[in-house]
């Protein structure tokens, strides 16, 4: 039978790094009132927008995603996203539940 | 962050082991923290708090910093004694939780690789594989095999080593039978209720796949309040 493998989020970027992929993490690091995610839930994104994990439930991966070819673009290295219920953009990446979510989000370096 | 770092995190976690990333919001460093670990410039000022927050399992922002903690706990290890077809089932739903599973049977024709094949698999007595395993608290066991020999002396060591959760598949009459050799083998009362018998929170099903989810049900429940209480 063939062998299972249960690749986790962490081992993703690792393997996108090793086929020279840009890779960056994203983490939930604060949240208020209620969101999906829990504080340390993570998602890996690399240079072609392909991404694996979540840090809402689907909300705000988009402009997540978005926020990180942004930061390989700028030539940064780490920045931290919030997302309110109330942010203009509201009906486009705002969280629907209502709550408040802090990501940081930081490129992988050799 | 470091690809160094990211390794480490990815060999630790598949160690099991417990120990924390820590992240400096300011200047973006990040480092590894455990126990006994002399930190960097960076982390050194909130050793205390760090430990606090790494000893509670708590994920956050640490209060009045701008520093990030995230914990990695080990997780539990649970024992499934009885390589019967709810032990398959009991894989698949275990395999994207944080559960390490281990399955004992003395019986060779139900415990081979083909029937189990990523799972650690022992082929021996429970009573034999116990003398060799280390086991805590941080255990679980669940018995499928209700036969008394294979079955008593899993729990009866369970209990001894006050594991987390302990279940036990089989019918009402079968579980007071168990009771009933449990109490004159010199366990209380108290000991004996500990154990969930009949096995699983009440799904209403009786297929294998509903039986197991119903196991995985409770003791995903079980683990939760676990976690809870040590956070009060």
């Amino acid at each position: 039978m063939e062998k299972q493998i249960k690749r986790t989020i962490l081992e993703q970027g690792r393997d996108w790094f090793k086929s020279d992929r840009k890779v960056i993490l994203a983490r939930v690091i604060q949240t208020w009132g209620s969101s999906p995610c829990p504080v340390g839930s993570n998602m890996i994104v690399n240079d072609k927008g392909e991404f694996f994990g979540s840090v809402s439930g689907g909300c705000v991966e988009a402009n997540v995603i978005e926020e990180c070819l942004d930061l390989l673009k700028n030539n940064n290295s780490f920045k931290q996203l919030e997302f309110k219920v109330s942010d203009d953009n509201a009906w486009n990446v705002g969280l629907a539940c209502g709550g408040e979510i802090k990501i940081y989000i930081e490129k992988i370096n050799s | 962050m470091k690809l160094e770092i990211l390794n480490e995190i990815i060999k630790k976690k598949s160690s099991s082991q417990n120990f924390a990333l820590l992240t400096n919001l300011t200047n973006g460093n990040s480092e590894i923290f455990e126990f006994g670990k002399l930190l960097s410039i960076d982390f050194e000022n909130y050793k205390k708090q760090i430990e606090n927050y790494h000893s509670l399992k708590k994920n956050g922002v640490i209060d009045g910093t701008q520093i990030f903690i995230q914990n990695f706990t080990k997780p539990i290890e649970v024992i499934i004694v009885g390589a019967v077809h709810i032990a398959q089932y009991l894989v698949d739903l275990f395999k994207n939780l944080n559960f390490v599973i281990t399955i004992v049977d003395p019986r060779k024709f139900f415990i081979t690789y083909e029937r189990f094949p990523n799972v650690k698999i022992i082929n021996d007595w429970p009573e034999e594989i116990f003398k060799k395993l280390e086991t805590d608290s941080n255990n679980a066991l669940i018995t499928l095999t209700h036969d008394p020999k294979i079955d008593d002396p899993a729990l009866k060591h369970a209990l001894k080593n006050k594991f987390f959760y302990i279940g036990a598949l089989g019918s009402k009459k079968t579980h007071t039978k168990r009771c009933q050799r449990l109490k004159e083998s010199g366990f209380t009362e108290e000991e004996i209720a500990s154990i969930h018998g009949p096995i699983g929170i009440k799904l209403g099903g009786k297929s294998g796949p509903e039986i197991a989810l119903s196991i995985v049900s409770q003791l995903v429940l079980e683990s939760n309040k676990l976690l809870l209480n040590s956070k009060k």
